[in-house]
């Protein structure tokens, strides 16, 4: 397993690097993360070398690499290759694409509804709710516009305030555009930015209102401050694929898409903040991610399909 | 709405206004201080946590100082006594220190980004009755935390100390000309490095508004790029106290401005997050044909 940026970052290499450790006690496997401090410009050489040594599978957390893990997989036909969060081609070669706009869909929805829950003291009489993404590409629009699409599906008069970070790792920003979108009324605002998403639950505890979290689960940063998270599962895709490879069923050449269906990406279980949401309300969402599973609801994959007339990315 | 712009402002502009005079003192002394961003995220890292380990933020800020304080005089050192280029020993400086925190927050701390400390006391916003609730007035001065007012204080103070005390005329001295100076029995390296050291432990305060200020956390990458910002705004203000605050005001003002039009909408984030770059570039054009005009009378 090639790690992103290296492990101990408590969020997408050790969550993915969990569910590796997982997968190969479950399967017999033994394996072992490699790191690098220049994982972008040493790539291709780390790839070569886990070619090199035969190993029979090697899983690419860094989506960067999606250009030269198809030339080196074609050199070593051997070798079984996964990518994470890219795609790319080759026989023996698996993309892993997580379907983030389907669990943002939940969390704008849950946003919608919570927004009008006026007996909770941490919600105000105006129908506003906020979502901050830390750069505008596709990559990160994709989550914004689940989350105005769920919002708007649920209840057409809320008001979904958009803003960019432009750094994944500038707390201070997120506090101020947090703080900035809680004095225009919003009560609970979604942080898409990495780093700078600290600084957004900080703003939700300064000012006694909610945030919502990203990737792992930060519902215990702040209890309480934070309504929920939109968990990407990256432990659940090492787990699949590794099973898979133990079954000799790897999918070579194809593209895992993993969404609510597959676990690959949900909201938390709420588990500091299910009182003030109430349970007629979690009943409600996992009935629309039902209806999403089931394909009654269809999520807006800015990816795929480009910007919705309701959203153009400004 | 515009006395929450205000407030904001304020508080963006703290960080960039103690790492600015810093820098100021020490361009004044001769040195053009590159590497405010390190001292910047080592203040903010130390402050942090030894605000955790007390409990007690001023233990915290206090710690952050000193740390910045020898962060300056190490880099400091280096150029001027090992007669290193102050631009590449800044520079490398900034990458040095970036990568050893990054190194020490995974081998110590386990954590790779944020960093949340346990048991972290934030500064205490300091609100004055009877101003808080009055318009304008109250946001610029009820609420803020105890760096802003040591920013109040210090823009005077380092003015008078630069214009009328012995140690203020030799720094300067020191820097408009070193061999002049030396030739007068000054000891212009000792002079330079105390500069240093201030410019340090300033930035590091500026850090320490980040980390215990604004927000109660640290990120590795918390500064982002706010150092560099300083090192512009003291240009801009001809390395003199006030002047240097105010360029810093100023782009803390028009980045709370974009910040509040990015969250009302209608606008593209990309553009509007340029607004405080470009006004201090229109501003610094303008400054720069005044002076020029101004010139140009002086000498006819």
């Amino acid at each position: 397993m090639v790690a992103q940026g290296g492990l101990g970052d408590e969020s997408y290499n050790d969550y993915a690097y969990t569910g590796y450790q997982k997968g190969l006690k479950d399967n017999g496997l033994e394996g072992t993360p490699i790191e690098s401090d220049d994982i972008v410009g040493q790539g291709e050489q780390v790839l070569r070398r886990a070619g090199d040594e035969g190993l029979g599978l090697v899983i690419d957390l860094e989506y960067s690499h999606a250009e030269i893990l198809p030339k080196v997989a074609a050199d070593y036909p051997d070798t079984d290759f996964a990518l994470v969060n890219a795609e790319a081609t080759g026989d023996n070669v698996v993309s892993v694409l997580f379907q983030e706009q389907e669990g943002s869909y939940l969390a704008g929805a849950l946003a919608a509804i919570q927004t009008s829950n006026t007996s909770d003291p941490k919600i105000n009489a105006d129908k506003v709710i906020g979502v901050i993404g830390g750069a505008q590409s596709a990559g990160i629009d994709k989550f914004l516009v689940g989350y105005i699409q769920g919002a708007r599906d649920t209840d057409p008069d809320v008001k979904v305030l958009t803003a960019y970070s432009n750094d994944f790792a500038d707390p201070t920003k997120g506090q101020q555009l947090a703080q900035s979108m809680f004095d225009q009324g919003a009560d609970i605002v979604y942080a898409v930015a990495g780093g700078t998403g600290a600084g957004v639950i900080q703003a939700a505890e300064d000012s006694n209102h909610y945030a919502i979290g990203v990737d792992a689960n930060q519902d215990d940063v702040a209890p309480g401050f934070v309504l929920t998270t939109m968990l990407k599962r990256t432990d659940v895709a090492m787990e699949t694929l590794l099973k898979d490879y133990k079954d000799g069923k790897f999918p070579g050449g194809e593209t895992l898409n993993l969404g609510l269906a597959e676990d690959g990406v949900g909201l938390s279980d709420f588990a500091n903040t299910k009182d003030a949401i109430g349970q007629e309300t979690i009943d409600k969402i996992a009935d629309l991610k039902q209806q999403i599973i089931d394909g009654d609801i269809e999520v807006w994959n800015v990816v795929e399909q480009g910007y919705p007339d309701y959203y153009s990315g400004q | 709405m515009i006395d929450l712009l205000l407030a904001s402002a304020i508080t963006l502009s703290v960080p960039l206004v103690l790492a600015a005079l810093g820098g100021a003192i020490h361009r004044r002394s001769g040195t053009v201080n590159i590497g405010l961003e390190a001292h910047m995220i080592l203040g903010a890292l130390i402050g942090a946590v030894v605000s955790g380990a007390t409990g007690n933020w001023a233990a915290g800020a206090l710690a952050g100082l000193v740390a910045g304080a020898l962060s300056g005089l190490l880099m400091n050192l280096v150029i001027t006594r090992l007669k290193g280029n102050e631009i590449i020993v800044g520079l490398g400086y900034n990458i040095v220190m970036f990568g050893v925190i990054g190194y020490v927050l995974r081998a110590v701390f386990g954590v790779s980004g944020t960093l949340q400390v346990d048991g972290l006391q934030r500064m205490p916003k300091l609100v004055i009755p009877g101003v808080a609730d009055v318009p304008i007035l109250g946001a610029l001065i009820s609420g803020k935390d105890p760096l802003f007012w040591l920013c109040v204080v210090l823009v005077p103070v380092l003015a008078w100390l630069l214009r009328s005390t012995t140690w203020g005329v030799r720094l300067r001295a020191t820097g408009a000309s070193e061999p002049a100076s030396a030739s007068l029995g000054l000891r212009t390296l000792a002079i330079r490095d105390g500069a240093g050291i201030v410019a340090g432990a300033l930035a590091a305060l500026g850090g320490v508004a980040l980390s215990l200020g604004t927000v109660g956390l640290f990120n590795e990458n918390m500064t982002a790029g706010r150092g560099y910002v300083a090192l512009a705004a003291f240009y801009f203000g001809r390395s003199k106290p006030l002047p240097t605050a105010l360029a810093c005001l100023l782009f803390g003002f028009f980045d709370a401005l974009q910040i509040r039009l990015q969250t009302v909408g209608g606008f593209n984030a990309d553009i509007i997050s340029t607004l405080p770059y470009i006004a201090v570039v229109v501003v610094l054009a303008f400054t720069g044909i005044r002076q020029h005009y101004r010139g140009a009378r002086a000498l006819s």
